[in-house]
């Protein structure tokens, strides 16, 4: 059954819950909803979330499972023959449900007898010409115990998919049919219906647990994954990083220290560019510009928040790398071979945290209380020696909190790298050099053509991890910083 | 209230420190000090009375123009320190501000050592040749706060760290570290507790002999115990200015007489 | 109070003048200035940065909305289209795009004879510099839409190949042409003759707003309307899911949770969250929707599911200061008249606060829009999105491109033609942002409510 429509069946399974919850009990009252306790809405929604939810809760769980248990028992169908060298059971299993769904395909166009392609005698060379014909996606040759697999597998899923829709009908006709029975006028519906709500409520506001455990999970399981294929020492301590894309031939050296390098250069960099400008400008907008200047060069400096990553990653590679290259390029001082460069994204980046440091920055000096400035004021101190003896000691933790954060911002930050920085790993001081980082990394990992199991690709999990722990260990100690700076003058 | 002390304490001297004449002070389009005239003298304590908000301390932050700090404040007239004009062009704030020192409301030491507090100062100003000088200063000045034989074991101790009354006489003591010739005061005792109070009053009436204290206090018993001159400020006038037993005994003015007998206030 | 009974004697006391400053105070006021110029500076270099990006991005980009085109009478010859002569429309269209191209050059030559050009290209096949590897594709459309056409003259407004754009535009020089196997010194020469004729002309190039994406090999024919759907679809997906888990998190968090350890391990969650970097949640679309869901690749629905995830501590934080802004007094007030806690927010609290929720959301959607990193790891960029998706469930499913990883797409291509693309998406691109953001600064100033 279509999943629209199982959908459709149990939303008018709950509707009807609610008509008939809502009639019964207004007619236990009478028809005077006024000796319910509740409003009569709350009886019909009581009967509609007692079917619509355990329905499809039911539904999302069967679906999560199902594939679950059917790869389980169909990964015990195929024989270890059967996964080629340098391949996987994760690639034989997505090549039987590739070959399941072409039959299926193939079948409901008529492209073949029903009989010919689930017949467990079916010739496989035969069938592989036939899904071919039909245009389906298939290997070169399917092999006998495969097709028996793919047979098997749109047997169960079909079987299995049939049972789902069963039981969750059952489900929601049972609900809805103990939440009719319960309305009557003494129930106290309104109760339960909020109760309800506030178990929504909470589910929702469980999802952002539910994101970062996502997170984990997925980092961890493939790092598990891509340790036990390249060794976890080499990783942290090689000095080099070089994946090998011809295959399994030529071992990579895939170290993650260059690239660890390039990133924190590059950071730094930012920071450069982005820390004077940046604390200049909140000075400058909290102590000394008035009104009228500050209404006009702060929202004017916040645009450049709002700009999204991908246009400072092309103006990185097509504005800033030129323009670099025009000045210590070959034809200037020689210390640039091509666009991409640390300088490139460094500045780039730089650009891009200006705002986020010096509003940070700004809120942070306007805590600091004015009879701190006063004082040092009354004591005939002139703004600038108050700013630079009083305020900005007074503020230095936060300000050190917000630089951490603008750090951590500039560690994850991953178009203007891809776009501005280049593609080679390498361990060098000079800055006008090409440098890649961890996030670039991770893009070019992850979106090549290299195979989904191969060391290669799941390294990316790995460099993942690393920077999930960088940025968030960062994060927590810059929040803790700044709030701790906030208690001092609360 | 000892009346009697008040009519005995005599007037030192008559030489006039700050003659104010005319002065206006807007915020935004709030009128808040309308033409005040007065003549405040050397080495004297004068204090400004009168109900919250009606411009005691507005008045009083003219005279070291505290109120350049708020964009809104906008000051008329003319106020004058041994002759000449504070709200001249040619007047850099920031020098008058070291001949006028101030204390506030709350105790306000910076976030750092109790040296470095009294020491900011003097280092700003250039008032030391050399460390030896600048100990020098921080001790005298603390001693004139009163405060050196509690804090001299703990100089490096951060300055917030000390009770409310020992902060105010740090601030004092930061204050005087300057060698300001003004001393003004804005209600420095309203966030201490009595004993602190008394300490800090104690204070003022030493200082006395080398400055000239203009105080700004809620209290008229603190107005009568610690200064020679008094000043009746309401609704941005000043309503009556004379010598503080005349003004506590004798007052001109029906509304003195009013506040003082807290009709209003 | 020992201390106080020591005389206290003033010091050197040096009266000074106010008026005149001393050699001190003039460089103390000196220091002062300079540091003064330091935070002018920082304000204006980073203005100044601001300015050198727009201008850069408009300077660049606006050439992507101006296209050439050059028109031409087509006779489309029954001899090459038609060749049994029976107009059967089965083989009409077994003739592929290589049997127009003949057509379409001996047109332009025509055209060039015509109007008496002087020109050493002799043969009609020299055309080929200038006209568009997709203007076959647009002549062929055409016939196998109307097959009676063929045997006909009929005027066409073909596409310009890149070069011939991008030497109108200045984008293609003279002097680069000499190492160019694409084009030579002569089309040029041509290319100035048939301008003023009006032959070759530069217009508004629509195709450019609503269009696909095209090959490597014909700049000139990429838009970006396809992505901007498959921006839209995502968008969808965004607002439909991350509005009310927002709001019904925040409501929670705001008004029901008990202070305890979960409540405070949810707020510490929302707040990391948050500064995660975007690529991260790339990484956990690809592991969760697309390795262990199956769900489909590089459709909108998986980036929409992952901006979600995205945007949802953005949307959460601030509802949920939109809802600690209206005042405990109207809770007080429902709780009063005998609401339940959930009535009163419902019915009170949540419409008070609605236009800073939505305030919130639309910062938090134009946020998501100009995302890009999450997107290049679940699959969406990579591929040539050429057909615009024809309901809600092919938008939401079928492969497509966004905005932003569009641009990234152009941004890699080696043709530097696809660069003036890049640049002309990002004007679209900060057009929709600059929009939702005024929407949104209006929503604020409109509603926004002073307790």
């Amino acid at each position: 059954m279509p999943l629209l429509w199982l959908l459709l069946l149990i939303l008018a399974l709950s509707v009807a819950g609610f008509v008939l919850g809502r009639g019964r009990a207004l007619a236990s009252a009478g028809g005077d909803s006024r000796l319910l306790h509740s409003l009569p809405v709350y009886y019909g929604s009581n009967a509609f979330m007692k079917s619509v939810v355990p329905a499809s809760g039911l539904l999302i769980l069967w679906m999560l499972v199902q594939p679950l248990v059917l790869e389980n028992r169909i990964s015990g169908m195929i024989p270890q023959s059967e996964i080629a060298e340098g391949s996987s059971m994760g690639l034989v299993m997505s090549e039987v449900r590739r070959t399941a769904e072409g039959l299926d395909n193939a079948v409901a166009a008529g492209a073949m007898r029903a009989e010919d392609a689930f017949s467990p005698t079916a010739d496989t060379a035969g069938i592989t010409q036939a899904l071919k014909d039909a245009g389906q996606v298939v290997t070169s040759e399917i092999s006998p115990a495969m097709l028996r697999a793919a047979q098997a597998y749109r047997q169960m899923s079909a079987s299995s998919g049939l049972l789902m829709s069963i039981a969750v009908l059952v489900v929601a006709a049972a609900g809805a049919a103990w939440g009719i029975r319960e309305s009557g006028r003494d129930f106290r519906a309104r109760n339960v219906v909020e109760q309800g709500i506030l178990a929504i409520l909470i589910a929702a506001a469980s999802v952002a647990i539910l994101t970062t455990i996502g997170i984990i999970l997925s980092l961890i399981f493939n790092t598990v994954e891509f340790f036990r294929l390249y060794p976890a020492a080499d990783f942290f301590t090689l000095l080099e990083w070089a994946p090998s894309f011809s295959g399994r031939g030529g071992a990579s050296s895939l170290g993650i220290l260059p690239l660890l390098w390039g990133t924190i250069y590059i950071s730094i960099v930012a920071l450069l560019v982005a820390v004077p400008i940046g604390l200049f400008s909140a000075i400058y907008l909290s102590e000394y510009a008035s009104a009228r200047v500050r209404g006009i060069a702060k929202p004017l400096l916040e645009i450049l928040a709002g700009i999204p990553t991908i246009v400072y990653g092309l103006f990185a590679l097509l504005t800033i790398g030129p323009m670099l290259v025009s000045v210590f390029g070959n034809e200037g001082l020689g210390w640039m071979g091509g666009g991409r460069s640390v300088m490139t994204a460094g500045i780039a980046m730089g650009i891009m945290l200006i705002p986020f440091v010096s509003s940070l920055s700004d809120d942070i000096i306007n805590a600091v209380p004015q009879s701190l400035r006063d004082g040092s004021y009354g004591l005939g101190a002139t703004r600038s020696e108050t700013i630079r003896q009083v305020v900005l000691p007074a503020a230095l933790p936060g300000i050190v909190g917000a630089i951490l954060l603008a750090a951590s911002r500039a560690i994850g930050e991953t178009m203007i790298v891809v776009l501005g920085a280049g593609a080679a790993a390498r361990l060098s001081l000079n800055p006008f050099e090409a440098m890649t980082t961890v996030t670039a990394k991770i893009v070019s990992q992850l979106t090549g053509d290299s195979d989904f199991a191969s060391p290669e690709a799941l390294v990316a999990f790995a460099l993942g991890i690393t920077l999930f722990v960088l940025t968030l260990g960062l994060n927590v100690f810059a929040l803790y910083i700044v709030r701790k700076y906030r208690e001092q003058y609360e | 209230m000892n009346d009697m002390r008040i009519l005995e304490r005599a007037v030192d001297t008559n030489e006039v420190k700050i003659a104010a004449k005319g002065v206006q002070v807007y915020y935004g389009d709030t009128h808040a000090i309308k033409d005040v005239n007065v003549d405040i003298q050397d080495r004297t304590v004068t204090a400004f009375i009168g109900p919250s908000g009606c411009g005691k301390s507005t008045f009083l932050r003219c005279i070291n123009r505290m109120n350049d700090t708020i964009d809104i404040a906008r000051v008329e007239g003319d106020i004058r320190i041994d002759g000449e004009d504070i709200y001249d062009k040619r007047v850099d704030p920031v020098q008058l501000r070291a001949k006028v020192g101030m204390v506030f409301q709350k105790p306000n030491p910076f976030p750092k050592s109790i040296y470095d507090n009294v020491s900011y100062g003097p280092r700003i100003h250039g008032l030391a040749k050399n460390k030896a000088e600048l100990d020098d200063i921080v001790e005298q000045s603390l001693r004139s706060a009163a405060l050196w034989d509690e804090v001299k074991d703990r100089l490096n101790a951060p300055g917030t760290g000390l009770s409310g009354g020992q902060q105010q006489r740090l601030c004092i003591a930061r204050a005087v570290a300057t060698e300001p010739e003004v001393l003004l005061m804005d209600e420095p005792c309203s966030a201490l507790d009595p004993i602190a109070t008394a300490q800090v009053e104690e204070l003022i009436d030493e200082l006395r002999q080398n400055y000239s204290v203009v105080i700004v206090t809620h209290s008229m018993q603190q107005a009568a115990r610690v200064s020679q001159r008094t000043a009746f400020f309401h609704l941005g006038n000043l309503v009556e200015y004379g010598e503080t037993g005349q003004i506590f005994t004798n007052p001109e003015d029906p509304r003195t007489e009013s506040y003082i007998t807290g009709r209003i206030g | 109070m020992t201390d106080a009974t020591t005389p206290v004697t003033p010091r050197s006391k040096k009266s000074v003048s106010l008026t005149s400053p001393d050699a001190r105070t003039q460089k103390r006021k000196a220091a002062e200035a300079r540091f003064r110029m330091y935070g002018i500076a920082g304000i204006a270099t980073g203005i100044f940065c601001l300015i050198v990006l727009l201008t850069s991005i408009l300077a660049s980009g606006t050439g992507a909305f101006q296209q050439t085109f050059i028109s031409v009478q087509v006779y489309l010859d029954p001899a090459k289209l038609d060749k049994k002569g029976n107009r059967d429309p089965a083989d009409i269209a077994k003739v592929s795009t290589f049997g127009y191209t003949p057509l379409i050059q001996q047109a332009v030559f025509d055209a060039v004879q015509q109007a008496g050009i002087e020109t050493p290209l002799t043969r009609s096949k020299d055309m080929k510099a200038l006209i568009s590897a997709s203007a076959a594709a647009q002549v062929r459309d055409v016939v196998i839409a109307d097959p009676t056409l063929i045997g006909e003259t009929i005027g066409f407004r073909i596409l310009a190949s890149s070069r011939v754009d991008g030497y109108l535009k200045d984008r293609v020089m003279r002097e680069d042409v000499a190492r160019d196997k694409n084009i030579d010194a002569e089309h040029l020469d041509l290319v100035d003759a048939l301008v003023p004729l009006g032959i070759v002309e530069k217009t508004f190039n629509m195709d450019f707003i609503t269009g696909a994406d095209a090959s490597e090999s014909r700049a000139e024919a990429a838009g970006i309307g396809v992505a901007m759907m498959g921006s839209f679809f995502m968008m969808l997906v965004v607002l439909v899911l991350s509005l009310p888990i927002g709001v019904a998190a925040s409501i929670y968090l705001e008004e029901f949770a008990p202070k305890n350890r979960w409540t405070d391990l949810i707020e510490v969650n929302i707040a990391n969250l948050a500064a995660v970097p975007s690529i991260v949640f790339g990484i956990l679309g690809l592991a969760v929707f697309i390795q262990f869901m199956h769900l489909p690749q590089s459709a909108p629905l998986v980036g929409g599911l992952v901006l979600t995830l995205m945007t949802l501590p953005t949307i959460i934080i601030s509802t949920r200061a939109s809802l600690k802004a209206v005042p405990p007094s109207i809770r007080d007030a429902a709780l009063g008249v005998g609401a339940s806690k959930m009535q009163a927010v419902f019915h009170h609290v949540l419409p008070l606060a609605a236009p800073g929720i939505l305030t919130g959301t639309i910062i938090g959607l134009a946020q998501a829009l100009g995302e890009t990193a999450p997107l290049l790891l679940i699959g969406m960029v990579g591929f040539i999105a050429s057909n615009a998706p024809d309901g809600i469930a092919s938008g939401l499913l079928d492969p497509n491109s966004a905005m932003p990883a569009q641009i990234y797409e152009w941004a890699k291509r080696a043709d530097p033609a696809f660069y003036e693309r890049a640049w002309g998406g990002i004007i679209i691109l900060l057009v929709f942002l600059i929009s939702m953001n005024t929407l949104a600064v209006i929503l604020r100033r409109r509603f926004e409510r002073r307790w």
